[in-house]
This record gives C-alpha cells, structure tokens and sequence, in this order.
C-alpha cells in the first residue's frame, strides 16, 4: 500500500512554512547587500521549492507499507533505501496524531512502537484517516490473532470489572469507556497542571525587572514597587494561563476505552492523538500528583509500556488519565495492576538531616555569590537576602524526606517520591530488568544507599535508604523477579 | 568475587595520559596568550599541568581497578564498582537480551577484552565489565548467554 498522495502536499507545506522566515531573512538580508541582484534570490528560491517538491514526490513514490501476515512490512528511502519487517507480535503502541493541517486534507500520521531502540520504529506519514484507523484495528487483529495461535498463556487478562456499558467492536471485542474527561474537569485539570516551581522564575526576574522599570515610572518611593509587583502578579498569572492553555490543549476530548486487552485513547484539541496502549506488554504504573493537586485531592495516572520510553510523540509515557480523585486513580491503576495496599516505609530521618545540609549548602553558594558580586562588581540591594532562605532548608528537607517512599508486596514494589511533582510508581516484579543499589561518596558517610529498579518502561529510584536496608529491598526485588519470571530456583545466591 | 585484569590499569592509565595531554596543550595556549597579563612560561606550565593531571588520572585509575568486582550467580550476574558513587548491579539472566565481547585496539594489544551485558531496560540497559583478561573475556561471555539460555524467559520484555 502507498501512502496518500497528499502527503506531498502536506509535507511541503509544512516545510514551507518552516523555510518562510527563512525567505524573509533571506531577502532582508540580501536587500541589504548592494551587488546582489533579487533575481537571484528569487531563482535560488525556485530551485528549492523545486528539489523540495521533487524529493517529497519520489519519497511518496518509493513508500510502501504492507500488512503481510505476521510481519508490517515497510519499504522507503529515496537515496539509501531500507526495508523493514516488523514481526506484529512485537508491536507495542500504535499512535495516530492529526495536526491541524492534516485534519482539513483528511490525512493522519500513524506511528507503530515496538520495545527495540529508542525512535519510533514505523512512522507512516501520511495516511488516510480511515487507512490510519483500519490500520489500527488491523494490527490489533492480527496481533490477537498471533496470541491465540500460540496461545499458552493463562486466561489471567479477564480481571476487569464492567464499570460502563460494554459495547462489541470491529474486532469482535468488547469494549467499555473507562475514562472520559468531561468539559468541567478538563478545565480543572487545566488549572491544576500548573508546576508551582515556575513561580521562582518571578522572584528570579524581580532584581532584574525592578531596576530596568526604575526610569520608566520614575523615582517616586513606592511607585516602582507597586508596578514592580504589579508586574510579578502578572508573569505569574501568564505562567500559569499558558500552562492550564497546554493542558487544555492536549487533554482536550479525551476518552479512554478499554477493548479486550488494549487501551485506547484518543485526546487533543488543535492535534488529534489516537492510540492503542496494550496491556500484556504494561510496564509500569505512575501515579503522579502535583502539590496543587494534591491539595485538592486529585491524581493522575500513565500507563508506561516499554515502546512509549524515550518518543515524545506520545508525550513520554501514554498519559492513561490526565485527571481524577485520587481514589478513581488509584481504583484504575488496581484495576490494572492489582498491586496490594501496603503502607510505604520511609527513609531513616538522616536522610532527611543530609537534605537540610544539602539545601543549607546551596542556600550558601547562593549567598556567597551575591555578596561576591556585590563586593567585587556592581553593588546588589539587600545582598545578604539570601540569607533568608536558610529558614526554609529544614522546611524543604521535611517535605522531601516525607514525600519518599518504599513498599514491597508479593507481587510489586512501589515507590514513590517528589513533593512538587509526587511520583508514585508501580513496578511489577515480573518486569523488572536490572536493579542497583548506589552511594555516592556522601550518602556513604551516613550509611544511605539508593535503590533503583529498572524496567523495559522506566525505573524508579528510592533514595537514601539504610545501606543495609537498600541490599535487602533490592534482594528482595531480584529474589522476587527471578520468581516471577519463573526462572529456576537454585541455590539462595544471595549474600 | 572475581576482580579485573591488572592490565586494565596500564589501559586506563593511557586513557588519563591522552586526557593529560588535551589539557596541557590546552593550559600552554592559555598560559601563552595571557589573557589576564600573568606572564608566566607556557612550557612550564604546560608541563606542570600534565603532571598533576596524570597523576590524578593514574590514582583515579588504581582506584577504580580497586573497586570493580564481578561475580556470576546462580540466577543473577552481581557488578560492583564506582569511585565517587558505588554502584552494586544484580542483572537476572532471565533478563539478558544478549551479550556482545568488544575488543579495542588497546585491549588487542594488552590483550584484554569488554563483555558487555543487553538488558530491554531503560536506564543502564547495557552493564559492561572492561578490562577481562581475552580468554577470560570469551569465557565469560559463553557462559552468560548460556546461563541465559538455560534460564528461558517466557518473555524477555
């Protein structure tokens, strides 16, 4: 099959478009210079539209992709060529997004992942949107098809509980909505996404803002820092319309669909995304939870399959449900992975005196720096301001250390940590792929060690841990992998 | 507990002398340009800087020979090592994609050898133990794949 012929279209608009400004600069700069003539510019233009269209033309005409049994076969490449088969079981994710450009031609990008390498390693550009679609449920097809001719896996995948009226698809699935965002939410989870950490850059602009806005409003006592204040409140509240206007964006209409064994999503408002999320090759949960979410109770989840690591196209990891109460969430992530409840143990609290040093010292190289500047080349006002922040150390030091955490249950560990952005993360111990214990050369001199567990979908990390307990927790994991994996049980290799 | 092959330090130790050089020549620019009107020797100075970087670079080298351990378990294969930030590895032979021997010119001509371990992870997805003696190097690396092998993953992702 070929792509659609309007991908030539589409693709050199878009590098039109991108190579506009370049034309712009390229003729400002030429009427500049007195010897060069327009003509040229104009001819030299030409000819890259020229060889522009010409290539995307013979890259249309030498793209082919077919869906032959087993395998997605894909043949490409105008100068080298390459031709690739990629077995169907294999396929992780597969992605449909629509910019705005493409939703008024009618095309549609598919993106197909599997586990192998970071980049994406089918991206069909462009397709029909209903090519994209059958090509979505055909792969689901044949993948399902696959499974159950070699089928010798135990029926454990029937442990969803019907929440929402079940409907039958193309495949021959039932399918329910798990999650939709409603138009209030949506605006909620707009609100809530904001990182509050960008509010420093207010109080990092401040001594730079306030001076330059000294002349301009004039020297009256008072006046500069009201407007000086004035504009602080205004970035703030920039930041944070941008940040809820990127949310809005980009959860905009989602749904998500649980169909036999497969997540679907589809979300966005100028970009469309579409994709299928598989469930068998589910990595790792996490449940992240913003400060400003968590103080109003809400939660969101991603659902991290080994394909979505390290491609932004799907925005890092498939986001499963951008927005709910921390119950839905957690009620969600069971129904996946049905990870017991275990209370999470925290790191020795010298762990949290080593983060008020760790902040205390920073607080100190801040302030060195100021002073150094201010004795050495311009002076600063209130120099010594720095200063201040020392009370805050220990305060930082307490909500890092309480926002840490480690549980182990039969069947998963979960760890969690972050107090800006808190990320509790649910590892299967059958996914588990490498795990370390480090010290650096200060966590050594307190006896704290750290753990990371590693998966196909990420790792997560639980810092500053007894050294002793750290080995223990990360046997344990190993003992447990191995276990799970159904490995042969020798020995007890452990030290 | 297996340690590396002591070679290893004239390998790494050749590493640092390559790194000591960059940056003299790099200090003898400096030094010669005088930016800040210190006039000093720039050869001197330059040779001051190779040493004191060599030196550096061969105890930094020692340090980490000392500290790089090995050993192959039943079910996992365990590495130690770091400096700075010990890092104690367990890699499950369940979870082995493949493993690759590499051998540089350097390690050709010390007779030395890298086995490098896959794993589907994300993060340290490769663990390479450097510095095996050649033999030991092929050694090893049938022995992990047949380990691997051995230990059948239902599914290696």
């Amino acid at each position: 099959m070929k792509l659609h012929p309007l991908t030539v279209v589409y693709r050199v608009g878009r590098r039109a478009v991108s190579l506009g400004w370049g034309v712009v600069v390229g003729f400002a700069g030429a009427s500049s210079i007195p010897f060069v003539d327009r003509r040229l510019v104009v001819a030299a233009l030409a000819l890259a539209v020229l060889a522009l269209v010409g290539y995307e033309v013979a890259r249309y005409q030498r793209f082919t992709y077919a869906l032959a049994g087993t395998t997605l076969e894909l043949r490409s490449g105008v100068l080298s060529r390459r031709e690739r088969e990629i077995p169907i079981e294999r396929v992780q994710n597969v992605d449909v997004s629509r910019t705005v450009g493409q939703r008024v031609i009618g095309l549609a990008t598919v993106r197909v992942e599997t586990a192998g390498g970071g980049n994406t390693e089918a991206v069909l550009e462009c397709v029909s949107a209903a090519a994209a679609d059958d090509l979505q449920t055909e792969l689901r097809r044949l993948k399902r098809a696959a499974a159950d001719a070699g089928d010798i896996e135990s029926g454990d995948d029937v442990r969803a509980g019907g929440k929402a009226s079940a409907t039958t698809d193309a495949t021959g699935e039932t399918s329910e909505v798990v999650f939709g965002l409603g138009r209030r939410r949506l605006l909620l989870a707009s609100a809530l996404s904001f990182d509050v950490r960008l509010l420093s850059v207010v109080f990092v602009a401040q001594p730079v803002v306030q001076p330059l806005l000294a002349p301009l409003v004039g020297d009256l006592a008072g006046v500069t820092t009201v407007v000086a204040l004035l504009v602080a409140v205004l970035t703030a509240v920039g930041l944070w319309l941008a940040s809820a206007a990127r949310t809005f964006a980009r959860y905009y209409g989602f749904r998500l669909v649980r169909a036999g064994d497969d997540l679907r999503y589809e979300r966005g408002l100028g970009r469309r995304y579409t994709g299928t999320i598989p469930l068998e090759k589910l990595q790792t949960l996490a449940v992240e939870e913003t400060a400003l979410e968590r103080a109003f109770g809400y939660a969101s989840l991603s659902v991290v399959t080994a394909g979505s690591v390290g491609s932004d196209t799907t925005g890092g990891s498939a986001a499963a449900v951008p927005l709910a109460t921390r119950a839905d969430v957690l009620a969600l992530a069971r129904d996946l992975e049905p990870f017991a409840d275990a209370t999470m143990e925290r790191p020795p609290t010298r762990a949290r005196t080593r983060y008020a040093i760790r902040y205390a010292l920073g607080v100190a190289v801040l302030l060195a720096l100021t002073m150094a500047v201010d004795a050495l080349l311009t002076p600063v006002p209130y120099a010594w301001a720095p200063a201040v922040l020392l009370v805050l150390a220990p305060i930082a030091a307490h909500l890092q250390w309480r926002n840490v955490g480690v549980a182990l249950t039969n069947d998963y560990a979960v760890v969690r940590r972050g107090f800006w952005t808190r990320r509790t993360r649910v590892l299967p111990h059958d996914r588990v792929q490498t795990t370390a214990v480090s010290a650096t050369f200060f966590q050594r001199r307190r006896g704290l060690a750290s753990v990371a567990i590693d998966t196909a979908g990420g790792d997560a990390v639980a810092p500053d841990y007894d050294a002793a307990r750290a080995r223990e927790i990360r046997d344990r994991v190993v003992e447990r992998a191995c276990a799970a994996v159904g490995a042969r049980r020798g020995a007890d290799d452990s030290h | 507990m297996e340690r590396l092959h002591s070679r290893v330090l004239v390998q790494w130790s050749a590493g640092a002398l390559v790194t000591a050089a960059v940056v003299a020549v790099v200090a003898g620019a400096i030094t010669f340009v005088d930016p800040l009107s210190l006039s000093l020797p720039p050869i001197a100075v330059a040779g001051a800087v190779f040493g004191v970087v060599f030196v550096l670079g061969v105890a930094y080298a020692w340090l980490r020979y000392r500290s790089w351990r090995y050993e192959v378990r039943t079910n996992t294969l365990y590495i130690e090592r770091g400096v700075l930030t010990r890092v104690e590895t367990i890699v499950p032979y369940v979870r082995v994609q493949h493993v690759d021997s590499q051998r540089g010119p350097l390690d050709r001509l010390l007779g030395l050898g890298t086995v490098v371990v896959y794993t589907a992870g994300s993060r340290g997805a490769d663990v390479s133990i450097p510095g095996l003696a050649a033999e030991r190097a092929t050694t090893l690396q049938e022995r992990l794949r047949d380990l691997a092998i051995e230990s059948e993953p239902t599914d290696a992702v």
